[in-house]
């Protein structure tokens, strides 16, 4: 409890236990916070973003064939301004390329993109690859 | 001390006399300019609008029915405890909401960010977002901003040595308010998450410090109007213990709950979830802090 009078507040000198309770609670989660961070920064190694991508879904859509794809980062680094290209292969080369570039890829984190091909990919490798990336 | 007393520029039930038209509409006027100065810099922010059509429709479902609880206890809160009923709050709360919403269509149109050849789902979206903090923004302005020209100022004379006490959850509740409103206003844009990406864990340890550090001071150490006090025979971390850090793990759980609205959150590790989480805490925990001063 507090004790507001005229803009005065005075804090109750008998709280409730539940006011203990609460904020050994609370110093449980922040204490539990500190050393989550804590033991990620003393255990994991620090890598380079190293990236890996997997096709989702192919859509029909107006003037093309959507490709949804996820993208996942496996270093612990994030990366900026991630640039992948899609190529759809025929024998061995590229038959039509796609790009599209990505914000961020936060380390050991995914992100969801797409790119629209002029034909139909149906039966030809789609070759997904990250290009290049910034430091955030 | 009857209600059209305690409630700046409503009208009451029972017998109207003309001056309360004109206080109604000085109510209104307040909370519209309320509404402003609490919404303005999220209306001039572009993630915002870009939020409106692409944030998933249940996520801002949600934080649009979660905001009416929320501006009815708070406009309870900032009425007068003893005469202000749960009708005039929920009425009040009704009020500022259509205020917030009213504002925050008109400024969108001005700005050229809703015209009419848009997707009303579009439209909504954008206005409907914003009215979250311009309804709190509003019910502010309605109270806090108001006073003088009706009998409060004689109200407060008669107030003057009576106590309010504030139940600890409503303590808590009032933190809630501060953290949400100032997240809300940074939330949206990118560098929440940029900053996050260029701190070590380290630096997310002290800047998680530094917030505690600063919520404890605003309220306690340094002496703003609306400082708390300990008794004498208090020790300082008993303060600390049960206000400061349940303040920061409501800071915290507001700031995953607005991240989590506005999609920051999917599918990002843990370890990162954290460090947006308590880069957003900072302002979050400062509003925590500023509403147990004001409030």
């Amino acid at each position: 409890m507090t004790t507001t009078s005229k803009n005065r507040h005075t804090e109750t000198q008998q709280p409730h236990w539940i006011e203990w309770m609460t904020g050994a609670v609370s110093a449980v989660l922040i204490l539990g916070m500190v050393a989550w961070i804590a033991g990620e920064a003393l255990v994991q190694e620090v890598t380079a973003p190293s990236f890996r991508s997997q096709v989702r879904a192919i859509t029909v859509v107006e003037g093309g064939h959507r490709v949804e794809f996820e993208i996942s980062n496996q270093g612990t680094t994030t990366a900026a301004a991630v640039v992948v290209r899609a190529e759809i292969m025929e024998a061995g080369r590229p038959a039509e390329t796609a790009e599209v570039t990505f914000d961020y890829v936060p380390g050991n984190s995914k992100a969801n993109g797409g790119v629209i091909f002029a034909q139909d990919p149906a039966g030809r490798e789609i070759r997904l690859r990250a290009i290049g990336y910034t430091d955030p | 001390m009857d209600e059209d007393v305690a409630v700046a520029g409503t009208v009451s039930r029972g017998e109207r006399d003309p001056d309360e038209a004109r206080r109604f509409l000085i109510g209104l006027g307040r909370g519209a300019a309320g509404a402003l100065i609490f919404g303005v810099p999220m209306l001039m922010t572009m993630e915002l609008w870009f939020l409106g059509f692409y944030i998933e429709r249940y996520r801002l479902l949600l934080l649009l029915i979660a905001n009416i609880p929320l501006l009815i206890l708070l406009a309870h809160r900032v009425g007068f405890e003893e005469t202000f009923t749960w009708r005039e709050a929920i009425r009040d709360a009704t009020i500022a909401y259509g205020i917030a919403l009213v504002m925050s269509a008109l400024v969108l149109t001005l700005f050229g960010s809703i015209r009419p050849d848009m997707l009303l789902m579009e439209v909504l979206g954008k206005i409907a977002i914003q009215a979250v903090p311009a309804s709190i923004g509003a019910l502010l302005g309605r109270s806090q901003l108001g006073g003088e020209l009706d009998k409060s100022e004689q109200q407060d004379e008669e107030n003057k040595g009576s106590e309010v006490s504030t139940g600890y959850g409503r303590e808590l509740f009032m933190m809630a308010v501060g953290a949400l409103f100032l997240s809300l206003n940074v939330a949206p844009t990118e560098e929440i998450i940029l900053i996050a990406f260029k701190m070590t864990p380290w630096h997310a340890i002290a800047l998680l410090v530094l917030s505690i550090v600063l919520m404890h001071g605003f309220v306690y150490a340094v002496a703003f109007r609306g400082t708390h006090e300990l008794t004498k025979e208090t020790p300082g971390w008993h303060a600390f213990i049960r206000f400061t850090l349940p303040g920061y793990v409501v800071a915290i759980a507001i700031s995953l709950y607005v991240l989590w609205t506005f999609g920051r959150l999917d599918d990002v590790a843990f370890g990162q979830i954290l460090t947006f989480a308590i880069v957003l805490g900072f302002p979050a925990s400062i509003g925590a802090a500023a509403a147990r001063l004001i409030l």
